[in-house]
């Protein structure tokens, strides 16, 4: 049972998660200064160590402008006229799900992801769910505990776990990163935390669920996942909004620390609301997320598929520190009517031996614009550094653009580098034969879309392949014709 | 650098259309400066260095010999960045006059086409140029012509003591069906002691059914700065066929723009570039298809030795409703040794949907199983570097049309 089981639904209403679930919340006053982020660490019972972090990103955040090298035009973000907390209101930490908010979990039912039902039901995937600023409901935590791994909500984790969230967190991404990171860094406000210790095969998916609900509020999820060595897990993260005219801004990082022989596969389905078809309201989507393979041999592939959000700003990355360690990205944007995607990976070859390996496929329909920017880097002591690029675009319609912008930067003579781009539309032999066989248009493009994107879906999870695909479809729809 | 504007003095700034565009020139650079790492466009190259050198003009071009041509061709020699009218021969059935020439002539061509510079803002080198505009050549091949021999812009330092600034601009004009061959050729003899730099751009119109085949060598000494700008406007059924050989220089840039303006325009341009110690070779394109059935193709190659580094920057931009339209683009380095840097950026940036469009970049060392062959026929391990250095630089030298100069580039390309 996947969480996003019923995102790709053929109801009527294209996005289908516009609604908004009226429940009382506790909001700190609007704005960002100092005071506001004492309250959130307050509010979430912090040590000193991480409230002199949030502090110092802070202070080094209103030294820095907001990025502008991206291809994405959008009306300026007024960073005083946000909430920066809001949470549920609850009288106590729930212990079991019997003690959440009946109308939240009606929230997650109707989004697909049955959360008390998992309780019972047997199923593969432990969820971690993320109500705007706080973590809402963690399943199956006792069956993981059995095996030692740790899988909770940050804020818990500071508390319970401060030793390895002190060690690794801002490891990855410090808060000097960029300007999203470091926002990010001083007001985070919750997000999951994953630590699979030695040895150790995660007996199941792990899945983290976002929900930005409130209205003029920014998420700010922070995830730390941690494989020590021998280690392996596979992640998966899906994530919506309410449908609102005003943009929300959502600007969240991932850190993976993957040490000696771990793998980590994390996996994205980003179905944030995208605006309407003229372009109004929408996610903003400022997103951090990044990989250290730290030990030798570690392994680290990231998954995409992007159909959500009005404007996306995201290149999951690789660091491949380790001797041969490997770093994969595959991706699938699709973007319509007025979204703009800016998105793409970064692969650092530090180790020896390293390789990498980006498939990166790109479909622009309607208005939409959208960019492929990726980065390999190979240091000058990555030895035998390999690297395969591959990003192919696909156009639908003339009103829209596809823009592809890789930087490769190679400073080991013993690397091999190999980068491949193409852009073409469907080609009327592919639409002619499909509708020559009674496939009606719109079927035929999304056959079409489907195999080209073939190779990306392949890499997700089972469940989530297949509601990927249908999810391409209803992106897609109506862009034909 | 800040101080070569203070003191410079032109003549013609009475000129009308002269004075404007010189003026233009200065507060495009005075507004852009001379960019660093922080500029997108110049992130790799990072030409700010530049900066902290003071440059002088130099007056006086008596050359004290001439060599002889390196194959047969029409010539116009520029000594330290001034026109020279010995070892300067020209061709009769089309207007190649120096630049300066052309200031007085109120009948004249040239400041309807040197206007044409929308572009100035976006590139400050080629506003610092526009801020000197002096020297340089004007070609206009009259429509129909079809120029029997090569131009040969043979450009020529020979230093002293100071840094020298040159800043050439030439304008090549062919009317509608002409043909021409316009080869750039910048060295140096002696040793030099100080820095030099060369700041060139060449506008070039190629109308309607009209070809250009523009061949450029730098072989520049290691001490110098070399940056060209070329951008290109191609008509109707129009080619502009180009190759580009950087050898030498410690900072050059060659970036050409070519405008595909009108249906049925095609555009070839291709570079190679061979560089040592601690050089830093640089080739931008900037292909832009502004109207349907347009084609561009580029090949460059690249051999990166010592610590230099290659840059390659290009970028296919087709705009809305350019339908029919294909662009090609593939860039190879090989790096010999630890220190050697190459950095690439290829872009395509594509607003229309049936298009063809694509770009490879590829990265390596000498392979090693071929030196082996090699060796293994007693070939020692030098040469059979040389030659497979050679082999691959090929591929791209090969599409020069014209043999005598292929020959030409091929041995300077050898060290003779």
């Amino acid at each position: 049972m996947s969480k996003i089981n019923h995102i790709a639904d053929e109801s009527g209403d294209k996005y289908k998660y516009g609604f908004v679930t009226d429940i009382e919340a506790d909001t700190a006053p609007k704005g960002l200064n100092e005071d506001i982020i004492r309250l959130i660490s307050a509010k979430k019972g912090e040590p000193e160590w991480l409230l002199d972090f949030r502090l110092k990103a802070f202070e080094f955040w209103q030294t820095m402008h907001e990025p502008s090298w991206a291809k994405l035009t959008y009306d300026k973000i007024d960073y005083q006229d946000l909430y920066y907390y809001s949470a549920p209101r609850r009288k106590a930490a729930p212990k079991s799900l019997d003690e959440v908010d009946p109308e939240l979990l009606e929230t997650y039912e109707k989004l697909g992801i049955p959360l008390k039902e998992q309780e019972v039901l047997a199923g593969v995937v432990a969820v971690d769910a993320v109500f705007d600023s706080v973590s809402v409901a963690t399943t199956y935590r006792a069956k993981l505990a059995e095996q030692g791994v740790i899988f909770c909500s940050i804020s818990e984790a500071v508390r319970e776990h401060p030793e390895l969230v002190q060690k690794y967190l801002g490891s990855v991404v410090p808060y000097t990163d960029n300007f999203f990171a470091c926002l990010n860094s001083a007001v985070f406000t919750d997000g999951s935390f994953v630590y699979i210790p030695k040895g150790v095969r995660c007996p199941m998916e792990l899945s983290t669920y976002f929900r930005i609900n409130a209205k003029n509020t920014g998420q700010f999820e922070r995830t730390l996942i941690i494989a020590d060595d021998e280690s392996y897990v596979s992640y998966l993260e899906g994530c919506t909004a309410p449908q609102r005219d005003e943009n929300q801004l959502h600007a969240a990082i991932v850190e993976i620390v993957v040490l000696k022989n771990a793998e980590v596969k994390y996996s994205t389905v980003q179905n944030w609301y995208p605006g309407d078809k003229d372009g109004k309201g929408g996610v903003y989507n400022f997103v951090t997320k990044r990989a250290a393979c730290r030990g030798e041999n570690a392994k680290v592939s990231w998954t995409q598929v992007e159909t959500g959000s009005a404007v996306t700003w995201k290149y999951p990355s690789c660091v491949l520190q380790g001797d041969n360690s490997v770093g994969e990205f595959y991706s699938v944007a699709i973007t319509n009517n007025r979204q703009q995607a800016d998105t793409g990976t970064k692969m650092i070859h530090i180790g020896k031996n390293t390789s990498s390996k980006i498939i990166s496929k790109g479909i622009s329909a309607g208005f939409s614009n959208q960019t492929y920017r990726g980065l390999v880097r190979v240091a000058p002591g990555a030895a035998n550094a390999r690297n395969y690029s591959q990003c192919d675009s696909l156009l639908i319609g003339n009103n829209c653009g596809s823009h592809t912008v890789p930087y490769i930067e190679n400073r080991n003579r013993t690397a091999v580098l190999e980068h491949e781009a193409t852009t073409s539309k469907i080609s009327d032999e592919q639409l002619f034969y499909c509708q020559q066989r009674g496939i009606g248009e719109e079927e035929a493009v999304s056959l079409i879309v489907n195999g080209f994107c073939k190779e990306v879906m392949q890499h997700l999870p089972m469940e989530f392949a297949i509601e990927a695909a249908k999810l391409i479809n209803i992106s897609l729809e109506g862009s034909v014709g | 650098m800040s101080a070569l504007l203070q003191n410079i003095s032109l003549i013609g700034d009475e000129i009308p259309w002269l004075g404007k565009l010189r003026q233009k020139g200065r507060e495009a650079f005075a507004a852009a400066g001379i960019p660093g790492a922080k500029t997108e466009a110049w992130k790799y190259l990072k030409p700010r260095e530049l900066d902290a050198d003071d440059y002088v003009f130099s007056v006086s071009a008596t050359p004290k010999s001439v060599d002889a041509l390196p194959f047969d061709s029409y010539r116009l020699r520029f000594e330290n960045g001034r026109f020279c009218p010995e070892g300067s021969n020209l061709p009769l059935q089309a207007e190649v006059v120096p630049l300066v020439e052309t200031f007085m002539d109120k009948e004249g061509r040239a400041p309807f086409y040197a206007e044409q510079t929308d572009w100035i803002e976006k590139y400050p080198f080629a506003a610092l140029n526009m801020a000197c505009l002096n020297e340089g050549i004007f070609i206009r091949i009259p429509g129909g012509c079809r120029l029997d021999k090569p131009i040969l812009l043979d450009c020529h330092i020979c230093c002293g003591g100071e840094n020298l600034f040159s800043a050439l601009h030439n304008v090549v004009v062919l009317e509608g069906g002409a043909e021409a061959e316009f080869v750039e050729y910048y060295h140096y003899t002696g040793e030099v002691k100080s820095r030099y730099f060369n700041n060139i751009v060449n506008q070039i119109f190629i109308a309607e059914n009209a070809v250009l085949h523009h061949i450029k060598v730098q072989d520049e000494a290691f001490k110098a700065a070399h940056i060209a700008f070329s951008p290109v406007c191609v008509g109707a059924g129009g080619r502009y066929e180009s190759f580009c050989l950087q050898l030498g220089a410690d900072i050059a840039r060659n970036e050409t723009k070519v405008m595909l303006n009108r249906a049925g325009a095609e555009c070839e341009v291709n570079a190679a570039y061979k560089v040592d110690g601690w050089a830093r070779a640089d080739t931008t394109t900037d292909i832009e298809h502004l109207a349907p059935c347009t084609i561009s193709r580029q090949l460059v190659k690249g051999v990166i030795g010592g610590q230099s580094k290659g840059i390659f920057q290009g970028k296919i931009h087709i705009a809305k409703d350019c339908i029919q339209t294909e662009g090609s683009q593939l860039h190879k380095a090989l790096l010999l040794s630890d220190g050697a840097e190459v950095d690439v950026k290829p872009e395509l940036e594509i607003f229309a949907d049936d298009v063809k469009c694509s770009h490879g970049a590829a990265a390596g060392e000498l392979d090693q199983e071929q030196l082996f062959y090699m060796r293994s026929r007693g070939i020692g391990q030098e040469e059979a570097r040389q030659i497979l250095i050679e082999a691959y630089l090929d591929e791209v030298i090969s599409k020069v049309g014209n043999e005598q100069i292929r020959a030409w580039i091929k041995l300077l390309l050898h060290g003779e």
